[in-house]
């Protein structure tokens, strides 16, 4: 089997207060990380937007990848309430033009200080689903009792969980049953054949190649991917394609 | 042939290099689904990527009934011969039973691990329940695998491992996931001061460039391969270690000349 072809649907660059081993300030040692993983292209978020300020740190990634054809941008963002963000419709008139690819949203007062439900973000959920932007969370932050509020009254809408780990099967098998446009990013998925079981039971599409760099290492997704008791048109899948054509939906 | 990393992006299994997994379980688990937690579910997947031994303590020793995993382990040792070792879970809730445990599992053949998690069974690595289970494995000079973790647990906790294996030479002590995904940098302080420490590497959360760290701060010689099998695949773990920027060198001796010369393979 030749080598797949990787894109990352989840990983960062900047500077970080707590790395836990490796920092990678910026794009050139992304690039350089990516390459010794053999990982081709990568949806970017900038640690400053997470752990700073999301507007101060969107701005930084687009300054950081500017002219990278194998980056593509991740904002995160916040409800327009107050004021830190344009209202959902003119924000995603900016993100249309800064080529924005996925977005990302921390809620909860240990993280950006503000909720998911409806009174607080519908407005911003709604705006992104229109769009067909991928949302990405973070399932170490949100409940999953959230993530059927959001989906239940969206249910296209393009979600990637993040940071699902082997302890997370019982909750989402019930979760992919109902939501075709649920996803998972593999960088922490690796319980002892779910990936194989996944397929099975649902097909390729749910699952996306990711790997949280720089906290945790391309190599093992890399791996699991390569090594999949699946046929090769599902691992390209995992590996690139179901990103592609998530990709390929935005705007229309 | 094709390098080490060109066999690993084609999903070829390692078979030119010997393969040892310090650090597996085996059977279900109360909190979690596992598609592929049989022993020969594990053995399936240990062909698929070139693992060829692998030890094991089951899952239901820890929370539940030690003595039903050792005998889900003692089976699948049994049904596997040179491919699933067993490690002893041992508990110090129940220390005779546990020394009786450990004398009952060692009469066997292919038992050649002690195996204790003071996180599940709440049971400190410095309580002196725990001493005639370490009199055991000094006698015999085995290694014992705990798990540690950086941050919040009071019973296996890294630095309670380091002072345990002060007070115990004669032992091989294994640092389960080297204190997890932020205890690399402390996981390195005590290797580096308590020789019969040994830092293992399974983890869910990988942190990136952990191998390269351990290898350029201990040596090679004192880094185990180790998956958690069936908790976690044991496929990423191949990736860890083959995918490393280290010489290819120091790649076999975490993938398997370390734990052969401890476990006297």
């Amino acid at each position: 089997m030749d080598k797949l072809t990787y894109s990352d649907c989840y990983c960062s660059v900047g500077r970080v207060g707590w790395p836990i081993l490796l920092d990678i300030p910026d794009a050139a040692g992304l690039k350089r990380e990516m390459a010794a993983a053999g990982i081709e292209r990568a949806l970017v978020s900038h640690a400053l937007a997470r752990s700073g300020n999301p507007g101060l740190g969107n701005a930084r990634l687009m300054t950081e990848i500017a002219g990278d054809p194998d980056l593509d941008p991740v904002w995160f963002l916040l409800p327009h309430h107050t004021g830190e963000m344009p209202h959902p419709q003119r924000l995603l008139e900016e993100m249309k033009i800064a080529g924005v690819k996925a977005v990302r949203l921390d809620p909860g007062r240990a993280q950006h200080g503000f909720s998911l439900a409806e009174w607080c973000s519908g407005a911003l959920l709604e705006a992104l689903a229109e769009a067909r932007l991928p949302l990405i969370l973070d399932a170490d932050i949100v409940t999953w009792e959230e993530v059927k509020s959001i989906l239940d009254p969206r249910p296209g809408m393009p979600l990637i969980m993040a940071n699902c780990s082997y302890r997370h099967n019982r909750y989402l098998y019930p979760l992919f049953e109902r939501y075709p446009s649920l996803h998972v990013e593999m960088s922490r998925f690796l319980g002892a054949g779910t990936i194989e079981d996944v397929v099975r039971r649902f097909g390729p599409r749910p699952l996306l190649f990711g790997t949280n760099m720089p906290r945790y290492t391309g190599t093992a997704a890399v791996a699991r991917l390569a090594y999949a008791e699946i046929g090769r048109a599902d691992k390209q899948a995992i590996a690139g394609g179901n990103l592609k054509r998530i990709l390929g939906e935005i705007w229309r | 042939m094709k390098s080490l990393e060109e066999r690993i992006h084609a999903g070829v299994p390692l078979d030119d290099i010997e393969i040892i997994d310090l650090h597996a379980h085996l059977g279900p688990h109360a909190n979690l689904h596992i598609p592929a937690a049989t022993a020969a579910d594990m053995v399936h997947a240990m062909d698929l990527c070139g693992i060829d031994r692998t030890v094991v303590s089951a899952t239901l020793s820890f929370e539940a009934d030690f003595v039903a995993g050792n005998d889900m382990m003692l089976e699948a040792v049994h049904a596997h011969p040179g491919r699933i070792y067993g490690a002893c879970a041992v508990n110090g809730n129940y220390p005779d039973l546990s020394v009786a445990e450990l004398e009952r599992s060692f009469a066997r053949p292919g038992v050649v691990m002690v195996k204790a998690h003071p996180w599940y069974t709440k049971c400190a690595l410095d309580d002196r329940r725990m001493s005639g289970i370490y009199a055991f494995a000094a006698k015999r000079k085995l290694a014992v695998l705990a798990h540690t973790w950086l941050d919040g647990d009071p019973y296996g906790s890294m630095d309670l491992l380091a002072a345990t294996a002060r007070r115990h030479p004669e032992v091989h002590w294994i640092m389960g996931h080297s204190g997890g995904p932020d205890g690399s940098r402390r996981a390195v302080e005590i290797a580096r001061e308590v020789p019969n420490v040994y830092l293992d590497i399974a983890l869910s959360m990988c942190p990136a460039r952990q191998i390269e760290y351990f290898v350029k701060e201990v040596g090679a010689e004192r880094v185990l391969f180790g998956t958690d099998n069936p908790f976690i695949d044991p496929r990423p773990q191949i990736g860890r270690v083959g995918l490393a920027e280290i010489p290819l060198a120091d790649k076999v001796k975490i993938f398997g000349t370390n734990a052969k010369r401890l476990m006297g393979f």
